[in-house]
């Protein structure tokens, strides 16, 4: 048997050989979306990366408590597509914040409250500019350089900003001036006691670009927009042993603190690593899926090329029968020629996603991310395409009637 | 029953479509062929010879009635078996030769073992052995649209016995030929039989009934006159064909096999 496997294999690729153009066109269907995957998988995997060098930076007694995701059902996610904030049925609170403040083994706590407000200055007015509501402790969690002034403390801490780099560029049209001036956010007047340097970091596990945002005391914002919704709260663990009793123990209080309500979780270590947004998640699931869909249209032309090879080789087929072949062999025979195309095609995405995925590194900080999972999900994909739409063919051509394939040529 | 009766049909009857269009292509057909046998059948267009043929090379099924290849009841074969069986007991030549455009000769020639479990190299080593006995070692490695019709024949024939068949289905092989490349052929077909093959023909040509021990004519499915002009007695038996279970033999001296494949060498450059 395998000997023959080996006959149909060579047979297969002799056929394939013989029609180059049309075969190559075939594998470029399929190289198309396995390299749209690759590409997918190859940003989302750089993407956690970047997130994970940075809680490395940050050192491991990084502790976070996020919501866990109500989004459950399709409308919850359509509700979280449309709004702007991405957190809008947080449970925690400020309360919880002070919770875990007293917890013993818990340095720093500063809560991440983030929403999204119009922004005035003298010069410029700009809507929806992200503004992250904290405490004084988040400057202990996670280290932000200062390019002017200071940042959030005791003496300024009412009525006082900090500005991310950009932001300030855009509200006053300069960085070194602005320490002193004032910015007006929903009628009441700021001052602004510190700006950041350029930090060009998109992408962090607090789901913040503190560029673009504008920093300032919780509670103040919670004056201000009148509710405070926190989407996560950052802990630093006083030592890095006991991360996990520290989580129990912060657990059993937050539960306590909100009446046996544990619609929270908290993580530490890798885990954070994890986009924060489930926004971002569901972006990349419907990215893959049009990739995904892209594989189907290339398996489909694939489909065809073998209709078309199985109708050319209708007399191939009916010789084949009468010296001998059986059905099987000539199944065997049209299956090994599909997954060839299939494969070769998978081969090729392969090297022209990574291609596409160094050249998109050259412009923007995502890494090209090689795993061994990838290339074993892309081989996986290709057996299921080349055997998925190469059956139907197969089947059709062994089907055939021997006689009547070599009638019509008597 | 005789050991050496080979073919057995009992009552054959195949038809085609139902009701007003029914018709039958064979009707109530009984025939008993010896081993050893060349049998010509002729009789005028669809009259059901190769409707016959088919059936005897497992191609296609009768509607109704038995048929004993060896003995053994073909109906209770499964598909599978009678691939193989087509593959290793049957020769099928066809008046339109077909063989694969796209193959050299001594794969086309090599196509039947493909489907019985020989190596690549065992299968061309035999294959050219046959083509050799044909005179066509020469042509090896031309695809077959470069050869004359008479030399594309007895490729065809040559693929017929790689296999070393016991029965060689002829289905007008010199329909489509010169009477020169037709003398050909059936010479070649003449040393088959008397090696002991059996040998079922379909032709129209009168003329070639001199190369046949039984001549069978067919009318509307059925035998109008069976004349056999050997005796039974007189059959060559098989003797020189002996098959090995898988590998076949080719009694080759060593160097004598070098040669050869240097002269496949040098024909593939020539071509």
């Amino acid at each position: 048997m395998p000997l023959l496997l080996r006959t149909h294999y060579k047979l297969a690729r002799t056929a394939i050989k013989e029609h180059r153009t049309r075969s190559f066109l075939t594998c470029l269907g399929i190289a198309i979306g396995v390299a749209s995957i690759i590409l997918i998988l190859s940003l989302m995997g750089s993407i956690s990366n970047l997130v994970k060098s940075e809680i490395s930076d940050l050192g491991n007694d990084l502790m976070v408590v996020r919501p866990n995701s109500t989004k459950d059902t399709v409308t919850d996610i359509i509700d979280e597509l449309t709004t702007s904030n991405s957190f809008q049925k947080s449970t925690l609170s400020v309360s919880d914040v002070s919770t875990i403040a007293k917890t013993e083994g818990v340095a720093a706590v500063a809560p991440i409250a983030v929403s999204v407000n119009t922004v005035g200055s003298e010069k410029n007015t700009l809507s929806s500019t992200p503004v992250l509501g904290t405490n004084l402790d988040f400057i202990k969690i996670e280290q932000l350089p200062l390019r002017f002034g200071a940042f959030l403390n005791e003496k300024n801490e009412e009525k006082s900003v900090v500005l991310g780099h950009t932001l300030s560029l855009a509200l006053f049209n300069t960085i070194n001036s602005t320490v002193g001036k004032t910015v007006t956010i929903m009628g009441e007047k700021f001052m602004v006691v510190g700006v950041l340097d350029e930090i060009n970091k998109s992408i962090s596990f607090d789901n913040i670009d503190f560029d673009n945002t504008l920093i300032m005391d919780v509670e103040s914002l919670g004056q201000i927009t009148g509710s405070t919704q926190i989407q996560q709260i950052n802990i630093k663990a006083a030592n890095t042993d006991g991360m996990a009793e520290l989580a129990d123990k912060l657990t059993k209080a937050l539960v306590e603190q909100k009446h046996g309500d544990s619609n929270f979780k908290i993580i530490y270590g890798d885990e954070i690593t994890h986009p924060a947004s489930s926004l971002f998640n569901i972006i990349s699931g419907m990215l893959t899926t049009v990739a995904a869909i892209s594989l189907v249209v290339g398996g489909i032309g694939v489909m065809n090329i073998m209709l078309v090879s199985v109708a050319e080789r209708n007399r191939e087929i009916g010789i084949r029968k009468a010296v001998g072949a059986s059905s099987r062999n000539i199944l065997m025979q049209f299956l090994f020629e599909s997954l060839i195309l299939s494969f070769s095609g998978s081969v090729m995405g392969l090297l022209l996603g990574y291609t596409l995925a160094f050249l998109l590194s050259t412009i923007t900080p995502f890494a090209p991310y090689i795993s061994w999972e990838i290339i074993a999900i892309t081989f996986l994909t290709t057996i299921v395409v080349g055997i998925l739409f190469g059956i139907y063919p197969a089947i059709k051509a062994a089907s055939r009637n021997p006689i009547e394939s070599l009638k019509h040529y008597r | 029953m005789s050991e050496n009766i080979i073919i057995e049909l009992k009552g054959l009857t195949k038809r085609y479509g139902y009701g007003d269009t029914e018709s039958f292509a064979l009707k109530d057909f009984d025939l008993t062929i010896k081993r050893g046998e060349f049998i010509m059948i002729m009789g005028p267009s669809g009259c059901g010879k190769t409707t016959l043929l088919d059936i005897i090379g497992l191609l296609d099924r009768a509607t109704h009635g038995d048929y004993y290849l060896n003995g053994e009841n073909v109906a209770a074969i499964p598909a599978r078996r009678q691939a193989r069986l087509r593959a290793k007991k049957i020769g099928f030549v066809f008046q339109n030769f077909n063989l694969i455009e796209d193959l050299p000769i001594i794969e086309n020639v090599a196509l039947p073992l493909v489907y019985t479990g020989y190596t690549k190299t065992s299968r061309l080593k035999h294959a050219s052995s046959v083509l050799k006995r044909f005179n066509l070692e020469e042509k090896e490695y031309y695809l077959p649209y470069q050869l004359s019709g008479g030399q594309q024949q007895r490729v065809s024939i040559a693929r017929a016995i790689v296999g070393s068949p016991e029965i060689i289905l002829a289905d007008e092989p010199t329909g489509n030929l010169d009477s020169r490349a037709s003398f050909a052929v059936m010479e070649e077909l003449k040393n088959i039989h008397k090696e002991g093959n059996t040998i079922i023909m379909v032709t129209h040509n009168p003329a070639l009934t001199v190369y046949a021990t039984r001549v069978i004519h067919m009318l509307d499915g059925q035998i109008d006159t069976d004349v056999k002009t050997v005796a039974d007695a007189n059959l060559p038996q098989p003797v020189s064909v002996k098959i090995k279970k898988h590998k076949p033999e080719i009694n080759l001296p060593s160097d004598d096999g070098k040669h050869k494949s240097k002269k496949r060498k040098k024909s593939r450059r020539k071509h």
